[in-house]
């Protein structure tokens, strides 16, 4: 059967089953840079000490030596101020920005808002942001507060949040014990995800995966179905992580995270909700109660159901329906993933039944004496179960059934007298048998808290339709009800933490060896403790957030240089393993990232770095490159410029695009934060970070100009240069919109010369020179209407001089 | 390795000037671009149209005759009913009757009857499909994408990411779905991971106007001759920067996708101007919204167009849990005219050889009514129908079997991955090596699976 192995398998792919592929785990035989600890270089010696601005300057200018090369000269002024600002705001420099000096510029584009609105949508693209869940089934389909997260990114950045803060906090917000509940948003990087039709497994690989790879460049969740092929991850440390989040299920209603106002609008609105919610969880506990006591006195029905099911294809992965009545297929998966632990345990209560199980149904009669001979001679077992089997020796497998179904029955009549729900039976034998029933894991205990994985309680449809009204109630009026406050999508702790196991091939049905929840042995060694702290999941992400960890420091300094240059020091910003192409710079990563750890893991602080080196102010153009060019042509020795000797010219992103067009039309809305809006229909002033992102149905004109798939992290965008970009250009009536209103602009002067001045200077930060305004002049002509002055200012618009950046 | 990673600097050049609605026209773009993707080896077909029947049409009732199941009509089957998503109780024998076509003979039911009369002979028909899981999202994504959760690729992406573009002025991949989108929506031909440019551009045939049917394909306030006065300015601008700049693809690429969009502007809008047909072809389409699909599906053929996918319907057609005698019908009979019409004229113009015809849904039905109401079938994956046409397919011929209920197939079983093998195959593709490295690993349509049906190439 293969049904489940596409559900299941993570894509094993041609390049992961190469023959040569190393196998898990051998650090010691198998160094690998990143996987050491971060050095602190010595600062290389150079030739031209006149360059150096800073010591980012030494090791890159080192290298440039080394090949005989020589770095591009300091972009002009202009270019400089623009790229700065696009840099660190994500728009154009305003008109009268050029009257400061340049850190005076540096320092006051740091401290606007504007620098965390942009540099909080670079975030978004590795935290897979969007405001609704993909599929899922009955369920609502939004993301109603993702917007939360938005803005605690927002401000994080904006605020100059410790980067390691920043990890803890998106990991465990709720397991910080300072009473800060103002984090709680920040939870959204885990739960933010795509939904999978409400499959726990993809659900948990999906927070596995943004979590390795978006702090620390590792491809953990490759370790899902069999060890890494490359990196040192064996899958018994996937299941480990997955333990964690496992042991973190949503609450059905996501709390608030500020203080309720003091006024009669929320005291009201809190009555109504505590009202809603009271008939969802009566409903819930009602339900949860009948099915667990559905469990334990109709356990021959169970029994016999998941031995019916022996030969039958797993449905593990079906959404089923059922009639009114009928036993409960969760309840079924529950006893099949019961008996397999038995029998892998060898649980002595289980002995006998696994002995039977395995006889097929013809031959049942034939083996039946011979197989019982065998297991009251020799095997260990409960006795109360040798007591039952021992003089009656089954028939069919229909009396084995039977027999364990009236065992159950008789044990827990004994205890039901004992009339004390914390009374354990005297008889060990008896009591083992009543922990079947009653057992933490056993399997009529369904978990309390389910949010909507209770749907697969209540499979018929009528018991649906109530469950889906009542917690329709509870979320509408959570959503729109009159002073609804904000919530948090937050994850919260179980009350008892799961203990996974490994699936191996990572099929749900082959329930392998037991793991600890515990952190990654290739970056805490194999002295490694289990966690112990509830789910662990504080601790997981302080392990991520350490200064010893040799991954994550190094990983967020090559994105944001990656962010700054268009290409990290390590190209492959989310994979650090061993596949990846080793640092271009590894011993300035590692000053960066040393660095960056000595200044309180401050971003700003690694922006001031970056860009007070000479090597980040270097024209975009090498005067060797020119088709007269002066010197050797750099390209010839490195043409992918790898080692630096200019800077790269970058072409804006969606985002900066349209907030610069905004932006040039003088009505851009300054307001931080708030929920997401649609942006792409006609004018709206707010900035592009708080458009609403569908990743049910990503826009296609963001899709068209290169905006990621936000189902998955995503390391760089891949540019593209398509026509469909260029038709929205060209075409779209808010083009023709932004033209109207940048040739309207109050503060354009009359004269065409100075107004055509004023222009350039709007959209390319530059002066006009002689040949723009004769160029301009050809097309305006003596006497231009506002029709031509609007494909005068459309015509600057789709111009490369406005959305690439020198 | 040497040969394998000239492709890969090929198509990482692809990646980043894209294919898809405009591609690029590659030679024009770049002189670094001198050739497009090339197969892997001879293809039979050059192009596919997928017809999809969303919500999953009854094998049982279309190509898989049972006569036994007309026999136990009514009554219990006497093997237990696999578990499907819902409760399911007798048998329920076909409504329609079945007839043998063509030279080969093929059984197809009373409702396809025009197209088996038609094309009997051109039908590879799969009688032994499965699938995974009887619920339609992971059924449609696996059928799409390979698989049934975790975020892939469309098959129409792959297929234009291999073989690229034979047409710059049309998108690559297009998706025709009347009314709006079918259940999952634009998930069913995304490009996941692949570059954006490889993503299905859906339009909705519900519209006959073309600029409901491409965005931003006209401006409505400039005349042609207004925009290019504008655009020769741009460019002027464009040229003086590019010259100040050493050689830079990048702001090349951009220059000539100007150019292009402008062409296209004319170009594409004249491919769903279907009226400009001749009167007789016209007619044999018919008047139906499937009839101006497919009509405008051969134009599309005709210029290159690589992957074609055309819905039933938005939301889930085919899904008829109950009443299927009278639905599955009119839906048939809303296909087979058009069907027979377009396979006829695919062959008359020499397009059906290169073209690979893929029809079926992302699963089958029940043999067995569902209740309550049982006139109607269940959701069924472990046994259903496909059929293949042209495009180097094995034409009158019926591949494995089901069992005799025709639950589930028994013999010669395909699975989807399977299919996907084989079609890839018959493009000159070859599922393991079509591989495209993101986040750490090469990523295959088929993932670690599929085996190409030797005996459905004819």
């Amino acid at each position: 059967m293969r049904y489940w192995w596409s559900l299941l398998l993570m894509a094993v792919t041609v390049g992961c089953t190469a023959p040569d592929a190393p196998s898990a785990l051998k650090k010691a035989e198998r160094p690998h840079w990143a996987f050491e600890p971060i050095k602190t270089p010595e600062l290389p010696r150079v030739k031209d000490e006149q360059w150096v601005r800073n010591p980012i300057d030494r090791y890159v200018l080192a290298k440039l030596e080394a090949k005989g090369l020589q770095p591009a000269p300091r972009a002009e002024d202009a270019v400089l101020h623009r790229r700065l600002h696009f840099m660190l705001t994500g728009l154009p420099p305003a008109l009268d920005s050029g009257k400061q000096n340049r850190s005076e510029v540096l320092e006051s584009l740091l401290a606007s808002p504007r620098y965390g609105e942009h540099w909080a949508r670079r975030w978004l693209d590795v935290a897979r942001y969007a405001d609704n869940k993909g599929h899922v089934f009955f369920e609502e389909k939004n993301f109603h507060w993702a917007w939360t997260y938005r803005d605690y990114v927002i401000k994080a950045f904006n605020d100059d949040k410790p980067y390691n803060r920043f990890i803890v906090e998106q990991i465990a917000a709720d397991r910080l014990k300072d009473g800060n509940r103002s984090a709680l948003p920040a939870l959204g990087f885990l739960t933010l995800g795509p939904r999978f039709s409400g499959n726990i497994h993809d659900i948990l690989d999906d927070r596995i995966d943004v979590t390795t790879r978006g702090f620390m460049g590792l491809t953990v969740s490759c370790a899902r179905c069999h060890d890494h092929k490359y990196d040192p991850i064996p899958t018994a440390d996937y299941y480990s992580l997955y333990g964690v989040f496992r042991s973190s299920p949503e609450p059905t209603l996501a709390p608030t995270f500020a203080p309720a106002a003091d006024t009669a609008e929320r005291q009201a609105f809190d009555a109504e909700m505590a009202k809603r919610m009271k008939a969802l969880n009566d409903f819930v506990t009602k339900t949860r109660a009948n099915i667990i006591h559905t469990a334990r006195t109709r356990t021959a029905e169970y029994l016999a159901a998941v031995h019916a099911k022996r030969n039958q294809p797993s449905t593990e992965n079906f959404m089923l329906l059922t009639d009114k009545g009928a036993i409960n297929p969760y309840v079924i998966h529950r006893w099949e993933n019961f008996l397999k632990d038995a029998r892998r345990d060898n649980d002595p209560v289980w002995t006998v039944w696994h002995r039977f199980a395995v006889l097929a149904d013809d031959e049942f009669a034939a083996k039946a004496a011979e197989v019982h001979e065998d297991l009251f001679a020799a095997a260990e077992m409960n006795e109360r179960v040798r007591a039952k089997f021992e003089n009656t020796p089954p028939k069919s497998m229909k009396d084995v059934v039977d027999g364990y179904g009236a065992l159950f029955m008789e044990v827990d009549a004994e205890w039901q007298k004992l009339k004390d729900e914390n009374a354990c039976l005297a008889d060990a034998d008896a009591e083992s048998l009543r922990q079947v029933l009653y057992g933490v894991n056993s399997p009529p205990m369904i978990p309390q808290r389910m949010g909507w994985g209770f749907l697969a309680l209540i499979p018929d449809r009528p018991d649906q339709g109530v469950y889906q009204k009542l917690i329709k109630a509870v979320e509408q009026w959570s959503m729109t009800g009159k002073g609804a406050p904000p919530r948090a999508h937050v994850v919260t702790e179980a009350e008892v933490p799961v203990e996974p196991v490994v699936f191996n091939r990572g099929n749900p049905h082959q329930r392998g060896e037991l793991v600890p929840r515990r952190f990654l042995e290739i970056i805490v060694g194999d002295e490694r403790k289990p966690f112990t702290d509830g789910s662990g999941r504080l601790e997981l992400a302080r392990a991520i957030a350490s200064p010893d960890n040799p991954l994550t420091a190094r990983v967020i300094v090559n994105r944001v240089w990656a962010w700054h240059f268009g290409r990290g020091l390590v190209a492959t910003p989310s994979d650090f393993g061993t596949r990846a192409e080793p640092p271009s710079h590894p011993e300035l990563l590692d000053w960066l990232a040393r660095d960056f750890i000595k200044h309180g893991w401050s971003l700003k602080h690694l922006h001031r770095r970056i860009i007070t080196s000479a090597t980040w102010q270097m024209a975009s153009t090498h005067p060797g490159e020119l088709t007269k060019g002066q010197g050797p042509n750099p390209k010839l020795v490195d043409a992918e410029n790898r080692l630096l000797w200019k800077f790269n010219r970058r072409r804006l992103g969606f985002e900066e695009l349209r907030d610069s067009l905004v932006f040039a039309t003088g009505n851009m809305d300054s307001k931080v934060g708030g929920p997401s809006v649609n942006l792409l229909g006609g004018f709206n002033g707010r900035r592009s970070v708080y458009g609403r992102i569908d990743r049910m149905n990503v826009n296609t004109t963001l899709r068209a100009f290169d905006f990621p798939d936000p189902n998955i992290t995503c390391a760089r965008r891949e540019p593209t240069t398509v026509p469909p970009q260029a038709l929205y250009l060209m075409n779209h009536p808010v083009m023709a919109d932004y033209a109207v209103r940048i040739a309207g602009r109050a503060d354009l002067p009359t004269a065409t010369e100075k107004r055509v001045s004023k222009l350039y200077r709007v959209l390319f930060a530059r002066t006009a020179r002689t040949d723009d305004l004769k160029l301009a002049h050809q097309f305006l002509g003596e006497a231009p209407d506002a029709a031509r002055w609007r494909s005068f200012v459309h015509a600057l618009l789709l111009a490369n001089e406005f959305v690439f950046i020198d | 390795m040497a040969s394998h990673q000239l492709i890969t600097s090929r198509r990482d050049f692809l990646k980043r000037t894209g294919t898809g609605f405009g591609m690029l026209a590659l030679a024009g773009m770049s002189k670094s671009a001198q050739s497009a993707p090339v197969p892997h080896f001879a293809p039979k077909a050059k192009r596919v149209v997928h017809l999809f029947m969303n919500g999953g049409p009854s094998q049982v009732d279309t190509f898989d005759p049972k006569p036994m199941l007309t026999q136990w009509h009514g009554k219990p089957l006497p093997v237990k009913n696999f578990r499907t998503e819902r409760h399911t109780g007798h048998a329920m024998g076909s409504p329609y009757k079945f007839k043998r076509y063509g030279q080969s003979g093929l059984p197809v039911s009373e409702i396809f009857a025009k197209t088996a009369a038609a094309a009997a002979d051109d039908l590879c028909v799969i009688r032994s499909m499965q699938a995974e899981v009887p619920n339609h999202e992971p059924s449609l994504m696996l059928m799409n994408c390979g698989d049934g959760q975790l975020p892939r690729p469309s098959f129409g992406s792959w297929v234009n990411y291999g073989l690229g573009t034979e047409n710059a002025n049309l998108p690559g991949f297009v998706v025709m779905c009347p009314g709006g989108y079918p259940i999952v929506a634009t998930r069913n031909w995304r490009s996941a991971f692949l570059p954006g440019a490889y993503q299905g551009t859906h339009l909705d045939t519900k519209h006959t106007d073309v600029t409901k049917l491409i965005a931003n394909i006209r401006n409505s306030r400039l005349k042609a001759d207004q925009q290019r006065r504008l655009l020769d300015l741009t460019q002027a601008l464009n040229a003086k920067h590019l010259k100040e700049r050493a050689a830079d693809p990048a702001l090349e690429a951009r220059i000539q996708s100007f150019e292009l969009a402008f062409r296209m502007q004319s170009e594409a809008a004249d491919v769903f101007e279907i009226k400009n047909e001749p009167k007789h072809v016209l007619d044999s389409y018919g008047s139906g919204t499937h009839g101006r699909q497919l009509l405008m599906t051969r134009r599309l053929l005709e210029r290159g167009v690589r992957f074609v996918q055309v819905w039933s319907g938005n939301g889930q057609p085919w899904d008829n849990h109950n009443g299927l005698a009278g639905t599955h019908r009119k839906l048939a009979g809303e296909w087979d005219q058009p069907l027979a019409a377009f396979l006829t004229d695919l062959r008359q113009r020499g397009l059906l050889e290169s073209t690979l015809v893929l029809w079926g849904g992302e699963f089958g039905r029940t043999p067995v009514a569902e209740y309550p109401a049982l006139n109607g079938r269940d959701h069924n994956h472990y046994g259903f129908t496909c059929w293949l046409a042209g495009g180097g397919t094995r034409g009158g011929y019926a591949h494995g079997a089901t069992d005799e209920f025709g639950f589930r197939a028994v013999k010669d079983v395909v699975h989807v991955h399977d299919l996907h093998a084989t079609m890839l195959h018959l493009l000159g593709l070859d599922h393991e090596k079509l591989t495209y490295r993101h986040a750490g690993r090469d990523f295959r349509l088929t993932d670690v699976h599929g085996h190409v049906v030797k005996e459905l190439v004819g």
